[in-house]
């Protein structure tokens, strides 16, 4: 279980909300334990659970419910502050809470790929096997996310 | 290369994530191209700072969740868990469980004739269980031995000696015969009496000296009506006769013991009786110390029966239900 706080990591910078991030991490959990029969060994296992992960969190930003939030600015802004009380696991400074923003503002295909690469540490390899992109797919998005959250962090900058 | 082109790999420049031959031309832009060069610069610092964020840790108890919720216990586990409650809870449980069942099991004995009656058959002197029960009948309903008395005065001697064998020693002294004329039948709605057979009116005084029988007095005084024998069994119960009722099994409408000095010959007696009444033999088995016939009579002819019943034994009824049908379910038991 060394895991456990990789895939809640991941899914909480996903879905910017902790009891949300801890139902999907525990589903990603048990389903990697229920398909552990099929898991190859040509993968890493961290691999193989940041993909379960990844699909599951992707999965329900795009269910309806979501979608609905995310209509409109307003409601993504919201979802990114965590209004009324952003997540105290996430604001532990300001420069925390404008890169917890910045990155929830992002769309979801781009923040995935940018929180697997420099929050996580793959390498561009891996996250085209967990997202199951093209090599070029997963560089393209990785330097659109960067280049936004460059811009949104201007402030931060030296 | 142009600005667009190679900022398009700066990202994958800083991960030297760039084929050789891309890196370098991307290196020969970078050279020549300030903007570019700033560009990069910021696109570092950014990634730098996205790695500073804190990692997250997963909330206290996750692990426990997610191997609880990934790993359900094996069924024995849980089975095991279920039976083996610790000895605090499973023993005042195990109490409680086994008192109820006692009181449910007195509840449906007391509520079920069935079963009583079961049990008093079962009994090795059917006298002796059946003594409260009977005692009961009898005191609730002191006529039903008073017929014998009062119906045949010319068989009188001869009834008097059945009258006086010990299963019926806690009837009324045969001198005793209980209650005056009309209203001699009226206790006794029980079991078709003789009214016409009106006892010595002397016996008038003696019945209430039993205690019981002060008590079904009132309903004899309160009811002086005719006394037809047809109309007799079908009367509304006063109280006692309820009580007795209450009593009667459900399968049986009147419930009887015949005294008989020879079993065999009673029974070919009551098989004529019943035959010539009209009725039928539902059902007859043989006990160790009785036989015991169960008959369907006609209601008209009830009366006719039960008189003609005194020939074969002195009788005594042990409960009959109020209200009794067309076809009468009677069961005899003679011994």
């Amino acid at each position: 279980m060394t895991y456990q706080h990789r895939v809640f990591g991941v899914a909480l910078r996903m879905l910017g909300n902790a009891a949300e991030a801890q139902e999907v991490a525990q589903e990603a959990f048990v389903r990697a334990h229920r398909g552990l029969g099929d898991f190859r060994g040509d993968a890493k296992l961290s691999t193989w659970l940041y993909a379960i992960t990844s699909r599951l969190c992707l999965n329900r930003l795009a269910s309806g419910e979501r979608r609905l939030l995310r209509q409109g600015e307003d409601a993504l802004l919201r979802l990114a502050d965590g209004a009324p009380r952003p997540d105290a696991a996430l604001e532990r400074s300001e420069l925390e809470a404008a890169l917890q923003r910045a990155i929830a503002e992002l769309p979801e295909d781009r923040r995935i790929v940018v929180v697997l690469r420099d929050l996580e540490g793959l390498s561009y390899e891996e996250i085209a096997q967990v997202l199951e992109l093209e090599l070029g797919t997963v560089r393209s998005r990785l330097h659109r996310a960067r280049a936004d959250l460059k811009d949104k962090l201007e402030r931060f900058l030296p | 290369m142009t600005c667009h082109e190679a900022r398009e790999g700066l990202s994958a420049y800083l991960d030297e994530a760039l084929a050789p031959e891309e890196r370098a031309r991307v290196e020969a832009h970078l050279a020549s191209c300030a903007e570019c060069q700033r560009e990069l610069a910021r696109l570092r610092q950014t990634v730098a700072l996205l790695q500073r964020v804190q990692p997250v840790r997963a909330p206290v108890g996750f692990v426990d969740r997610v191997v609880a919720a990934a790993r359900p216990r094996p069924w024995y586990r849980r089975v095991a868990d279920a039976v083996l409650l610790p000895l605090a809870v499973k023993l005042p449980l195990q109490l409680t469980a086994a008192v109820m069942v006692g009181l449910l099991a007195v509840y449906l004995f007391e509520r079920t004739p069935e079963l009583q009656r079961a049990a008093r058959q079962e009994a090795p002197r059917p006298e002796a269980p059946a003594e409260s029960f009977a005692d009961k009948v009898t005191r609730s309903a002191p006529a039903v031995q008073a017929p014998p008395e009062a119906s045949s005065p010319a068989r009188t001697g001869d009834e008097r000696e059945r009258h006086d064998t010990p299963g019926l020693r806690d009837t009324t002294p045969p001198a005793a015969a209980p209650a005056p004329a009309p209203p001699a039948a009226a206790p006794a709605p029980v079991l078709a009496p003789r009214p016409e057979t009106g006892p010595a009116p002397e016996a008038k005084t003696e019945a209430p000296s039993e205690s019981v029988g002060a008590t079904a007095r009132p309903e004899t005084e309160s009811r002086p009506r005719a006394l037809e024998r047809g109309a007799e069994p079908a009367r509304p119960a006063p109280a006692s006769p309820r009580l007795a009722a209450k009593r009667a099994p459900p399968s049986a409408d009147v419930v009887a013991r015949v005294a008989v000095k020879d079993r065999d010959a009673a029974e070919r007696e009551l098989a004529a009786l019943i035959a010539r009444v009209g009725g039928s033999v539902a059902q007859r088995r043989s006990e160790e110390d009785a036989t015991v016939v169960e008959a369907l009579i006609p209601q008209p002819r009830y009366a006719e029966f039960s008189e003609s019943l005194t020939r074969i034994g002195s009788w005594r009824v042990e409960a009959e239900r109020p209200d009794l049908p067309a076809q009468i379910r009677v069961i005899l038991r003679l011994q």
